[in-house]
């Protein structure tokens, strides 16, 4: 291994996983500096309504897709979701892996695994890139940030992907693109769009707390929703209807 | 040359320091968050029937400002706007672009706040961003005119206290004699009651049924409760408006009526933005904890029948019914179980809505929507999503616990011609209700109807059927009727005729009735002459109330039915 490699593994990254955590930290003082609002009105039920069970279902929201609507007329937006993100956890941990646990990638079925979500992840990735510069829509919201955030995973997939069997013998400019871009990537996210993840806990709090405290988490959807706190609903003839959307 | 920084106008400016007073961490948060992956883009009602214009999108409507937000308030918006989507506002054509999006495109209804992975809540910031529009003076004319009336007169529509009272004294006649029972009445300021009731102005206004009708479970209920005679408003427009300082002091006068008449209980009639904004807002907003309980007046009538103090008759309800979901109720408020029960329990053949609950569609006229008539065609087009909805249930009436909707969805329904009617669940638990013997009713050929001979009543109008029609009814009681097909005739009729009463349509080619109204309380020997108003177009009650000149004594939305024209008639008349 060369020393540039050594040091793209290892004095680079935990610079920039240091420099990444400390605008973290800025990002979560900046948020804190605005008041918290306080809701006064009193809970909504005969029963206080259970605010542990609300907020757990709005944090783990994002792995409900039956919860949303959105998510649940759009499973194909869903599922990419879903391999995109576990595309990137798998290329940050192979970030890990190949400087600290290399001899874990001595495993063929590791590398395949990597190699295989990392690699699902990058076709998301384009699928993703084609649907926001085809919808009329998709452009109208995306900013430079989301143009660029993008390409910047989808490229860092591709290195990733290309990067897991971890041979610096005969792939070291491979392994010094994808380090020096995992860098370029920690650094670049809390600037970026990309650093949503970090709001996620503070903004589905908020929200469930609120929607918790009005008894309207966890979403109850009719005809499936019978009993609410041991009480009768529906009409009978209600029971039998399938559930639609009117525009689908 | 140096490029000279754009001008700030001073009320670009004070939006921009405003918005730093306003913002909280939860609003901050929405602004932040957005990923625009445009999920939520389908879930807004506006999009759906606007495919192919982004200026829709609810991430697209937040980016407007968001923009202004991560301009001033967000580091990576300040180092670099462009990269980010930052920008500012300078010019009041700018607040005028952000005016259009506040209120026009949107009814806050929250549903996409609800189908956003993030959990950013649109509909929140939207309300801020109204606020600060409204407090620099920039909004939709008819939020000015219901904002001051709320501030001036202490309630929505203007309505003064003696005519509140009037329609109180008129309904509290009317339950007597339904029940011949003289203790059937409407209690007013009475001290230490168990139940405090707070209405909407529009039911004194249009609607004055359902005050009788919750009167007459209040009585069979055997209930210990009262109306206030002042206060009484529990609609709040600055949810609506956005404007906080508005809705703390319209929260405020309705708590502080409750504790000065040592009531128990606050009990809101049917009304989604009211509910929301007594119960739920209003507190924040007044920055005061409630020292009383307060419940909608579903979960009232509920109650009184499980515990058996009022008796149903589900088989008086027969017409098949569905139940609209008002977003302020169910999405907000989380009220959507009990409506649901209280139907099961008095009518016989309920029909679910689909998507239903906090899943359902706004009425599309929602977040004072109904105010806004400059923005008409857009929520009505945008009013299709709804009017399907209401189509593939195949039921005849739609049941709602709001007098929004009851506007909106009355509203689309004429527009799109469907065979529906809009009714209240207050109405049919007072159908359904069992009057016991003691208080039964009488038959109705019992008692003779009030004769309106001698009276001259001059009925304006374009459209020829309902002339016929409106003929027919009062000449059928003893009434002498002129009748008048546009605004000039109506006017030079009124001054040969000197009727007793006008009713007076609103749309009407050349003169129109707010024109013909002006000039007959202009004309000194007709402004005495009572006016009712009979229009198919609520949104252009502006025509009306907006005139410096005394409101008219009676207003009807179309179509209506004979009794409701004869009871207006003569409560107008004053013949009972
Ligand atoms: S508001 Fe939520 S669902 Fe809509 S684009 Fe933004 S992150 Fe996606
Ligand atoms: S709050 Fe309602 S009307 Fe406004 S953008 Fe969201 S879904 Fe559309």
């Amino acid at each position: 291994m060369s020393e540039l490699l050594h040091f793209a593994e290892h004095r680079l990254q935990e610079t920039a996983l240091a420099v990444m955590a400390s605008v973290y930290a800025l990002r979560l003082v900046w948020l804190f500096r605005f008041r918290a609002g306080r809701d006064r009105q009193a809970p909504t039920g005969s029963r206080p309504p259970a605010m542990a069970r609300g907020l757990l279902y709005s944090w783990l929201n994002v792995g409900m897709p039956w919860a949303m609507e959105s998510t649940r007329t759009q499973a194909g937006l869903y599922a990419q979701f879903v391999v995109f993100h576990l595309g990137v956890t798998a290329a940050i941990l192979l970030s890990f892996v190949i400087p600290y646990a290399p001899h874990w990638l001595d495993s063929r079925a590791l590398v395949f695994g990597f190699e295989g979500v990392i690699g699902a992840a990058f076709v998301v990735g384009l699928m993703r890139f084609y649907r926001r510069l085809s919808q009329p829509t998709m452009r109208a919201i995306s900013t430079p940030d989301d143009y660029f955030s993008l390409a910047l995973l989808t490229v860092w997939f591709l290195l990733a992907v290309l990067a897991a069997p971890n041979r610096p013998e005969t792939n070291e400019p491979i392994l010094l693109a994808y380090f020096f871009m995992t860098a370029f990537f920690l650094l670049y996210v809390p600037f970026s769009k990309i650093s949503h993840y970090l709001y996620y806990p503070f903004t589905r709090y908020y929200l469930g707390r609120t929607l918790t405290h009005r008894g309207v988490y966890p979403i109850r959807r009719g005809p499936a929703s019978a009993a609410v706190e041991g009480r009768r609903v529906l009409a009978a003839d209600a029971h039998r209807r399938p559930e639609r959307s009117p525009t689908c | 040359m140096l490029n000279a920084t754009p001008v700030r106008s001073q009320k670009a400016a004070r939006v921009i320091d405003r918005m730093s007073k306003k913002l909280n961490r939860q609003i901050a948060g929405s602004l932040a968050a957005c990923v625009h992956c445009g999920l939520c883009t389908s879930s807004c009602h506006y999009v759906q029937t606007n495919p192919d214009d982004p200026t829709y999108a609810p991430a697209y409507k937040a980016d407007r400002i968001r923009k202004i937000f991560k301009r001033h308030f967000d580091w990576t918006g300040r180092v670099f706007p462009w990269w980010v989507g930052a920008a500012s506002v300078y010019t009041d054509a700018d607040l005028e672009e952000l005016k259009d999006v506040a209120f026009g495109k949107c009814t806050n209804c929250r549903r996409c706040s609800i189908n956003c992975p993030m959990g950013v809540d649109f509909a929140t910031a939207n309300r801020m961003m109204r606020g600060l529009l409204v407090s620099v003076g920039v909004m939709p004319e008819g939020v000015a005119v219901v904002s001051k009336d709320q501030w001036e007169i202490g309630n929505q529509m203007g309505v003064l206290k003696e005519e509140y009272l009037d329609t109180l004294e008129w309904m509290s006649e009317e339950l007597s004699a339904e029940l011949e029972d003289p203790t059937a009445v409407i209690p007013v300021d009475v001290a230490d009651a168990d139940v405090v009731y707070a209405i909407n102005p529009r039911e004194v206004k249009y609607d004055p049924r359902t005050i009788a009708d919750a009167a007459k479970i209040f009585h069979l209920a055997g209930e210990s409760w009262t109306m206030p005679s002042e206060g009484w408003d529990m609609t709040n427009f600055g949810l609506f408006s956005g404007d906080d300082d508005l809705g703390g002091a319209v929260a405020r006068r309705l708590y502080e009526k409750v504790v000065e008449l040592r009531g128990r209980k606050l009990v809101i009639s049917e009304c989604g933005h009211g509910y929301r904004s007594t119960r739920c807002e209003g507190p924040n907003w007044a920055g005061m904890d409630v020292p009383f309980e307060m419940e909608s007046s579903v979960l009232t009538m509920l109650r009184y029948i499980r515990e058996g103090r009022i008796t149903v008759d589900k088989s008086r309800n027969t017409t098949p019914v569905t139940f609209h979901d008002s977003c302020n109720n169910a999405r907000s408020c989380g009220l959507y179980e009990e409506p649901r029960e209280l139907l099961d329990l008095v009518v016989t053949d309920f029909r679910e809505m689909y998507p239903n609950r906090s899943e359902n569609y706004c009425c599309t006229g929602g977040g004072g929507a109904m105010s806004m008539s400059e923005y008409t065609p857009r929520r009505l087009k945008s009013a299709r999503v709804k009017a399907e909805q209401l189509a593939a249930t195949g039921a005849k009436v739609v049941v709602t616990s709001c007098h929004n909707c009851v506007d909106g969805l009355s509203d689309l329904i004429r527009h799109y011609k469907l065979d529906m009617q809009v009714t209240q669940l207050v109405n049919l638990v007072a159908t359904a209700a069992v009057v016991p013997a003691r208080v039964a009713v009488p038959a109705a050929a019992g008692r003779p109807a009030p004769s309106l001979a001698g009276r001259r009543i001059l009925v304006v109008d374009d459209e020829p059927d309902v002339l016929v029609f409106y003929r027919s009814v009062l000449e059928d009681h003893g009434a002498t009727v002129v009748e008048a097909a546009d605004g000039e005739t109506a006017l030079a009729l009124a001054r040969r005729e000197k009727p007793d009463l006008v009713t007076l349509d609103l749309s009407m080619p050349g003169t129109d009735g707010g024109m013909v109204f002006e000039a007959l309380r202009r004309d000194d020997t007709l402004t005495d002459v009572p006016v009712c108003i009979i229009t198919g177009r609520p949104e252009l009650r502006r025509l009306i109330y907006d005139r410096a000149v005394r409101p008219p004594e009676g207003y009807l939305d179309k179509p209506v039915d004979d009794e409701t024209l004869l009871r207006n008639v003569r409560k107008i008349l004053e013949v009972t």
